[in-house]
């Protein structure tokens, strides 16, 4: 292909400085994305060492609500009976008493079940938040910024990564033919990382496009669609009241937000009060609101999950969300999942069901039930979150997801290494200030964010409550500004090898730490995966920080 | 034809005048973007209320169109060129979309 030179150079220019600006933001959001492709299971990983109390039969749970809502009539505003497969025909109900998308961070929800005498056994659930904290690295990098500014902040840094994935393609493309599978190890180490780094960009540039345009859509959505109203009429109110209650809070992916950006993404910690964290209430004004307080139960759970499974056959629900809308009386949302269709959410796909008849009344979000233009829209969500295929999907997802990080550290590292190449040939012995700046900033932040989750990981079992938000946050970030400054010390020279050797060991810890605690049951297959995947990163940090190749520049010049 | 590559090869392209091309980009860039989902929702009757199955297909309109103007604004010759191209298309756009939508209603 040809490309006249004068483009190929712009454009390649564009790509270093964008790169530069976006690469860091951008190395978190991937590495910390991978992890959260299996939040669930880590969330019920860290959390075993709480106490949860034993789940209730179906066919007792009106008697259960009839006593906890005379006991507690605050409890019906906002609960939940989540329907563990492990056991089939029982379910844990919980409630909170946290605004519909208030409870961010983890909030404490109460679980409560019935004693064989029929009495409430009621327990206060503080679940791990090291699922939560990573889910917020990865939306927002957890910038200690509010809320809105760091999501825009991370739409623009989305902007930057389009930008870069667009002029990489221009900038590459005639030469990429050459040299694409010759990947040049050793001799120049400039030549070896442009060499990976585009091997790795070619080959997953369909994974890449996806994510930056959808994250896009992720971090502008709203103001688009204020937009859209200004610009077209329709009902814009309802979104607004709705949304508004949780944009303080927190709740991107949790948010009760109408336009189902990101409905019901476990919140960590709370994953099993999911009432507040429904997205999507599509066409909730059906009129099967029923006058505020006074209210009839509910339909039981049981035959609600018979009319269910009568009009929505194959779709297997996970939990049963109840919230108190104003205006709209009880809404029940219903999460849950068909292997066969792609899912709204990350884990789930969304019924909307009439709590008193068990009609559901709408299917927009539904697996399988969907129109057509639900289901492409569905695609595009699907795609994000790896969940449509399984679990070899999402493992799919998460060595795409570790080799985009990879791909972002190549690029700085590109960036230095020709950068270095450049000032030795004009004569310098040591690396320009800004060199050395990105160099020691690309190793230390990098390298911190996998040391700081490694950290996080093998201290779960020895936090309290399997980590608080605050813990985990304050253990991250200690660990993360130790190898910032540890690289900033040790200079550009030397600061790669040993800060990859330290995120290198402190990953391989993960099993030990794990095991020597025994938490979550040794051969847990959690347990195992966790632990095979971090010996598997630690091995491969290990092996960068010990690779033979010395960079020859400096090694020759300054010998 | 020939006279514009004579002009192009006379000034070859640099990254040196990014700024001007790049703000216009965003700026009028975002301003276009927003004209054409205008354009396209008027067509397609959507109403904007994001419930609607229109409002998702015009939200997922407008990240395609934006980031093509984000990276071809690079092609443009001057930051003047940038801003009087993407001004022009704006002036059609939106005088299109007050066209059709005051012909709908």
């Amino acid at each position: 292909m040809k490309i006249r030179g004068d483009i190929v150079r712009t454009y390649r220019d564009a790509h270093s400085w964008v790169g530069i600006i976006a690469g860091l933001f951008l190395f978190v959001a991937f590495y910390a994305g991978a992890i959260t492709m299996f939040e669930q299971p880590l969330q019920e990983w860290a959390s075993s060492a709480t106490p949860r109390p034993a789940p209730t039969p179906l066919e007792r749970m009106p008697s259960l609500m009839e006593k906890l809502f005379s006991a507690h009539p605050e409890a019906a505003r906002n609960y939940s009976i989540a329907l563990p497969a492990a056991t089939p025909g029982q379910g844990e109900f919980s409630w909170s008493a946290a605004k519909p998308g208030a409870h961010g961070r983890g909030g404490p929800t109460t679980q409560v079940s019935l004693s064989e005498t029929g009495e409430l056994i009621t327990v206060q659930r503080h679940p791990s938040a090291v699922a939560h904290f990573v889910d917020e690295l990865h939306q927002q990098v957890s910038l200690p910024l509010p809320h809105m500014v760091s999501r825009y902040l991370m739409g623009t840094v989305a902007l930057l990564y389009a930008v870069a994935l667009i002029s990489g393609v221009i900038a590459f493309l005639p030469g990429l033919a050459k040299n694409l599978f010759a990947v040049r190890l050793g001799r120049n180490s400039k030549k070896m990382w442009l060499d990976m780094h585009n091997l790795l960009g070619v080959f997953s540039l369909p994974f890449h496009l996806i994510m930056a345009l959808t994250s896009v859509v992720f971090a502008f959505h709203e103001p688009i669609f204020v937009t859209q109203h200004f610009l077209l009429g329709g009902n814009h109110a309802s979104h607004h009241t709705q949304a508004g209650a949780d944009h303080g809070a927190r709740g991107q992916h949790g948010g009760a937000d109408p336009t189902g950006a990101h409905p019901g993404r476990p919140q960590a910690g709370s994953s099993d009060t999911a009432p507040a964290a429904q997205g999507g209430q599509p066409n909730l004004t059906q009129g099967d609101a029923s006058p505020e307080p006074a209210q009839p139960l509910p339909l039981p759970p049981q035959q609600i999950l018979a009319a269910l499974a009568r009009q929505a056959s194959g779709f297997v629900p996970d939990s049963l969300n109840y919230t108190q809308r104003p205006g709209a009386g009880l809404v029940l949302s219903v999460a849950g999942h068909d292997p066969r269709y792609s899912m709204r959410g990350p884990v789930s796909g969304f019924a909307e069901v009439n709590p008193y008849t068990g009609r559901v009344t709408s299917t927009d979000y539904l697996p399988g039930h969907q129109s057509t233009g639900f289901s492409i829209i569905t695609t595009f969500f699907a795609l994000h979150f790896g969940s449509f295929g399984g679990v070899a999907v999402r493992w799919g997802y998460v060595v795409l997801g570790l080799g985009g990080a990879f791909l972002f550290y190549t690029g700085n590292r590109l960036w230095v290494a020709s950068r270095q190449k450049q000032e030795r040939k004009s004569g310098r012995v040591e690396d320009t200030r800004g060199t050395r700046f990105l160099a020691c900033l690309t190793s230390g932040c990098a390298l911190g964010c996998v040391a700081g989750i490694s950290a996080v990981f093998c201290a779960v079992p020895f936090l309290p409550q399997g980590g608080t938000y605050s813990a985990v946050m304050q253990l991250y970030y200690a660990v993360f500004c130790v190898f910032v400054v540890a690289a900033f010390l040790l200079g550009s020279q030397r600061c790669d090898r040993v800060l990859l050797a330290g995120a290198g060991i402190l990953t391989a810890l993960v099993p030990v730490s794990v095991s020597l605690a025994g938490h979550g049951g040794w051969l847990s297959p959690v347990t195992q995966a966790i632990g095979l995947t971090s010996v598997l990163v630690g091995v491969f940090l290990l092996v960068c920080a010990f690779r033979k190749v010395r960079l020859p520049p400096q090694g020759r010049v300054s010998a | 034809m020939s006279t514009q590559s004579a002009l192009l090869k006379a000034e070859p392209l640099s990254s040196r005048n990014w700024f001007p091309k790049v703000s216009a980009a965003v700026v009028a860039g975002a301003v276009l973007t927003v004209g054409i989902m205008g354009v396209v929702g008027v067509l397609c009757h959507a109403d904007g209320s994001p419930r609607t199955l229109s409002a998702q297909f015009l939200l997922w309109l407008v990240p395609p169109v934006w980031c093509s103007l984000l990276g071809a604004c690079f092609l443009f010759r001057s930051g003047r060129q940038a801003w009087g191209v993407l001004a022009v298309a704006n002036v059609l756009v939106w005088g299109l979309f007050f066209a059709i939508r005051g012909l709908a209603s």
